[in-house]
């Protein structure tokens, strides 16, 4: 009994954190219909801004934090700029498969700058382990729990209690409405796409915490699709749903399943339960059934 | 004090909608523009308001001009911002997933004046119907409290000049009256009104003067009361002809010379 509070608590950090994940991939979605693929290449990115802000500038990490942050976003939005704004209108397909490109563009440029080197990242937060007779929960992950939910509310927050929010929700249900009441679509999807990259940063620099930073961390990202295929692609609290049930399955998987000989199940698992969930409720739990008139 | 010279507009590089239109909106007035379906109004509203690129159309000739100012190279939120033009689009331009209030407020975020609340009450007052549905998400409010709803929405942007596209689009017989009332309330209220509609009898009997479009052209243009009695407007977009009905060869004749004109 204890070992599975153990593993279901350690599932639900590594959870929070996918849950931002999924956040990222589904408020560009709501917007523009489009999946974004490069998702794991924005996590890179922007785990290596911060790395220059604190590691390479030596900043103190409140200001290394923002700062590295505040870059994401820009990056976001200048991949927005050049990239997405000129299909705004067109087919979300062909935007969906100009971030497949993205994909790969991005990796090659990672790899051009920081090369394939394996950067040793450690936060030096102060140390929160929990420890009791029945658990242990490692400080690292607690705290990327805790940054995982601040950010997930703080997101919620700006989308549902602010101007700007409004104005993110109204193009995300039509944007030539949205245009024709003199909201600027183009300058709100932009917005939406540096909101996103700033998330994917703060989920890339805790998950980078837990050991290193190197070209290849972005295959972490993928967990997005899992994600949110489980909640709706266009639910917020689904996001948060299917990144703590994939994070809970992943460590029951670790706990109970490999050591049945399994080796390798508990990366499997995520798309075992989103097969499932998707023969049951093909648009996720938590998504929107739309009706397509023909 | 917003003209349209010999306007072409193109979707996709090779679908010619607007061939070549030309009229005038003069201040103060209620103007009708009643056409066929897929005659060109609502691309030619679309063109006016600076959202044609949206579509991927293209003006390839002529130009629009506000008070002989050329307004074709402007975005949409810049001639709102610059002209106080507001185009309602056809089919009830309203976010269905914000509540009644939070559409009202949406459509006033291009304003940053501290009179956002006082004029939401002020608009509510207009459609009573609305304030018991504040809080309700407007996709469930009726056709008729919707298409209120994109109206309401609209003068939260304090409009000088109104595109309304279609707005009794299936709308009952009643509601479509109590709108037509209040669009004229509107217009005496100061704001200039360019209404394209269907319902051509309805619309003429509130507007000053009406022109008639086929085929991305202006065919026939004059004063509404006059309109209202021309026999080929009657026969065509009233679906009232004169005693004896024209056979249907005419008719083809008659649709044919208007197209070359
Ligand atoms: N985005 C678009 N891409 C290509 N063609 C379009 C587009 N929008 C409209 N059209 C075409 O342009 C023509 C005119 O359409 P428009 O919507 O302007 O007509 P309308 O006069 O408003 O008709 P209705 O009375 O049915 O609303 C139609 O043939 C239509 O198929
Ligand atoms: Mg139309």
């Amino acid at each position: 009994m204890t070992d599975l509070l153990q593993t279901v608590g350690t599932g639900t950090l590594i959870g929070l954190v996918y849950a931002l994940l999924g956040l990222c991939v589904v408020v560009i979605f709501k917007a523009s219909e489009a999946f974004n693929f490069a998702i794991g290449e924005f996590l890179v990115v922007g785990s290596f801004l911060f790395y220059i802000m604190f590691f390479d500038l030596n900043l103190p990490i409140f200001i290394a934090l923002p700062l590295g942050l505040l870059a994401a976003g820009i990056v976001g939005a200048l991949i927005e700029y050049l990239t997405i704004k000129p299909l705004l209108g067109r087919n979300p397909i062909s935007m969906t498969m100009i971030t497949l490109g993205l994909w790969f563009f991005m990796r090659a440029c990672v790899q051009l700058i920081w090369g394939s080197d394996t950067y040793s990242f450690f936060l030096d937060l102060p140390d929160i382990t929990l420890e009791t007779e029945q658990f242990f929960f490692l400080s690292d992950p607690i705290w990327a729990g805790i940054f995982s939910i601040l950010t997930f509310i703080l997101v919620v927050f700006f989308l549902f209690r602010t101007r700007w929010g409004l104005a993110i929700r109204a193009v995300s249900e039509d944007q030539a409405k949205a245009m024709a009441f003199g909201i600027n679509a183009r300058f709100i999807l932009m917005i939406i796409w540096a909101i996103s990259s700033i998330c994917i940063a703060v989920a890339g620099v805790m998950i980078s915490n837990f050991g290193a930073l190197a070209a290849g961390s972005g295959i972490v990202g993928l967990r997005a699709i899992p994600v949110v295929l489980i909640g709706g692609m266009d639910s917020i609290g689904g996001a948060l749903v299917g990144g703590l049930i994939i994070g809970i399955c992943e460590s029951l998987a670790g706990a109970y399943i490999e050591p049945m000989g399994l080796i390798g199940f508990k990366d499997v698992a995520p798309y075992f339960v989103m097969l499932i969930v998707l023969f049951i409720r093909p648009y996720g739990l938590f998504g929107t059934v739309r009706i397509e008139r023909v | 004090m917003l003209s349209i010279e010999n306007l072409r507009v193109v979707y996709h590089d090779v679908i010619s909608v607007l061939n070549g239109i030309s009229l005038e909106v003069k201040e103060g007035e209620v103007l009708v523009i009643i056409g066929a379906n897929g005659a060109g109004k609502t691309t030619l509203l679309r063109t006016v308001a600076g959202m044609i690129g949206f579509y991927d159309g293209d003006i390839i000739d002529g130009d629009i001009k506000m008070n002989d100012v050329s307004i074709k190279e402007l975005d949409s939120a810049d001639i709102m911002k610059r002209y106080n033009l507001t185009y309602v689009m056809e089919d009830r331009p309203i976010f269905n997933y914000l509540t009644i209030d939070e559409n009202l407020k949406a459509a006033a975020y291009s304003r940053w004046d501290n009179k956002i609340k006082t004029d939401m009450e002020e608009v509510l007052d207009y459609f009573p119907v609305l304030k018991p549905l504040r809080n309700k998400k407007a996709g469930y409010a009726s056709g008729g409290e919707q298409q209120m709803l994109a109206i309401g929405m609209a003068l939260m942007t304090k409009p000088k000049i109104l595109l309304l596209d279609e707005p009794s689009l299936g709308l009952a017989p009643l509601i479509t009256e109590e709108l037509f009332g209040i669009i004229r309330k509107l217009n005496k209220s100061g704001i200039t009104i360019v209404l394209v509609e269907q319902n051509a009898y309805a619309a003429l009997n509130i507007g000053n003067r009406g022109y008639v479009v086929e085929m991305g052209r202006v065919v026939l243009d004059g004063e509404a009361q006059e309109l209202l009695k021309n026999e080929d407007v009657r026969e065509f977009y009233l679906g009232a002809g004169e005693s004896k009905r024209k056979s249907y060869k005419d008719a083809k004749r008659y649709k044919r010379r208007k197209r070359w004109l």
